[in-house]
């Protein structure tokens, strides 16, 4: 299951169908529809991203909502909670050390995004960006501006950032995604994979970054809004096989993303087989 | 015996913006995505170019010292404008360069500038496995497309077929999963004919 977690919304609704059908050519499991908000919050939060889409999407592909809000002052951020209702992901974007600090320490917010086009005052230490990973909240690299744009400097600035988010972090708790405005700002999974592992993450890390660590973002964020107080929850474990089932594509949809699918129980062992038959022989010399 | 160890990479060119080529008709519109995705690169794209594109990717993004790390072996083994692929060939030690210099790649170079993006689908040791994956590939996607367009034609039909159809979509389905990740091989395969 690959993850992108990452996809501007816009109202161009044919550029956005083009980039949604080719991630999912590329092989990738679940996108999110990204809206930000620049500036105050306004008072209607509820998402711009209809539901169902105005287009057709693959049936393959899971079509998330998120939201990401800058962080400028404090002022917003007790309205995170209400946004929660609206999005299945909550990002944020700090634009200084201080907001940056509070997002690692304190916000109930799912990712924290950076803009690594910018150049950064200061570097990154761990003990901040450790607290946020403690938390599981997890840290996003974009890699889409670095491929587009002609601006020598961002390009440059995108990969020390980079490096160093990696250096800091130690490579735990980070996610990739493309930011992509155009579908040609899209790379796949192998791809991405591998500039991790140019950029100093390693192969295996990198892959996590797609996957594992992407999953437990979507995971946890379904967590809160769903379960008891984000610790229980009711997962859906099956039903008993009803011996005439006629139709078993109408069985409910599995809430969640399973981590494997387990296939059919053991065979049964030769001993068991011969109990079952003794008993039925006494069963049947009993009813005689 | 000890000798020069090269990597393989199997390219893929994708088109997916719709901008049309320069032979633009009105039939282009109604080909299915799965073909518009994979049409054909330019002619005018041959090897040399290709080449040179990633040099110049490499130079730009590691500089003369990735440039020179590279240059040893750096060779363009096979080129199908037809099918959009290519296999090249650059030093087992540094083919990460290679390929993230592919993977930074947004147009086609200068003359043509048609809007690319490059997919390394297979990173092998040898030739020989390189192309096999080549041939499995071109035969895959036309088994795709045609699928695509059986489906689009009688849906009904297919429903009808039963279980059979079914466990085969499925299959092809898982199939497609595991391809998903590039193989990349470590351990090196003896071929005694390099």
């Amino acid at each position: 299951m690959f993850y992108d977690l990452n996809v501007p919304w816009t109202d161009n609704t044919r550029e956005l169908q083009r980039t949604v059908a080719f991630l999912d050519e590329l092989g990738y499991d679940v996108v999110a529809l990204t809206h930000t908000f620049t500036g105050r919050l306004p008072a209607d939060l509820t998402s711009p991203v209809p539901r169902p889409l105005p287009f057709p999407t693959p049936s393959r592909l899971r079509i998330l909502r998120r939201c990401n809000i800058f962080l400028t002052d404090a002022a917003t951020n007790h309205r995170i909670p209400q946004l929660q209702q609206h999005y299945d992901i909550i990002a944020a974007r700090p634009t200084d050390e201080r907001t940056l600090q509070q997002a690692c320490a304190s916000l109930d917010i799912d990712l924290i995004s950076l803009d690594l086009t910018q150049r950064f005052e200061k570097y990154f230490k761990f003990p901040m960006l450790g607290t946020a990973i403690a938390r599981g909240v997890k840290i996003e690299l974009c890699y889409s501006q670095g491929l587009l744009t002609g601006d020598a400097t961002a390009k440059r600035n995108l990969i020390s950032n980079a490096t160093q988010l990696i250096r800091v972090s130690r490579g735990r708790g980070l996610i990739f995604s493309s930011e992509a405005r155009s579908v040609m700002a899209v790379r796949a999974p192998s791809d991405v994979i591998n500039l991790a592992s140019v950029w100093g993450l390693g192969h295996e890390r990198g892959k996590d970054g797609l996957t594992k660590e992407a999953r437990s973002v979507v995971e946890f964020a379904r967590l809160k809004r769903e379960s008891f107080r984000g610790v229980v929850d009711v997962v859906y474990g099956g039903e008993k096989p009803v011996p005439d089932v006629v139709d078993k594509n109408k069985r409910a949809p599995k809430k969640g993303t399973p981590v494997s699918q387990s296939g059919e129980g053991k065979p049964m062992s030769n001993r068991q087989k011969k109990r079952n038959k003794k008993m039925d022989e006494d069963a049947d010399k009993n009813t005689v | 015996m000890v000798r020069v160890k090269n990597r393989y990479l199997v390219v893929n060119f994708l088109y997916p913006s719709t901008t049309p080529p320069s032979t633009s008709t009105s039939s282009f519109k109604d080909l299915p995505s799965l073909l518009q995705l994979h049409q054909p690169t330019p002619d005018t794209f041959h090897a040399g170019l290709l080449l040179r594109a990633i040099r110049d990717g490499v130079t730009e993004l590691f500089g003369d010292y990735g440039m020179g790390m590279v240059s040893s072996s750096l060779k363009v083994n096979y080129h199908s404008p037809a099918t959009s692929t290519s296999i090249i060939r650059c030093p087992q030690a540094h083919y990460q360069m290679v390929w993230a210099a592919l993977t930074y790649m947004t147009a086609l170079p200068r003359p043509i500038g048609t809007p690319v993006v490059v997919k390394v689908v297979r990173v092998s040791g040898t030739i020989k496995m390189a192309e096999l994956e080549v041939i499995r590939r071109a035969k895959d996607i036309i088994l795709r497309a045609k699928m695509e367009q059986r489906g689009g034609g009688g849906g009904i039909k297919g429903m009808g077929a039963g279980m059979g159809m079914v466990g085969h979509i499925m299959k092809t389905v898982e199939k497609r999963r595991e391809e998903v990740l590039v193989r990349v091989e470590e351990a090196e395969e003896e071929s005694e004919s390099e």
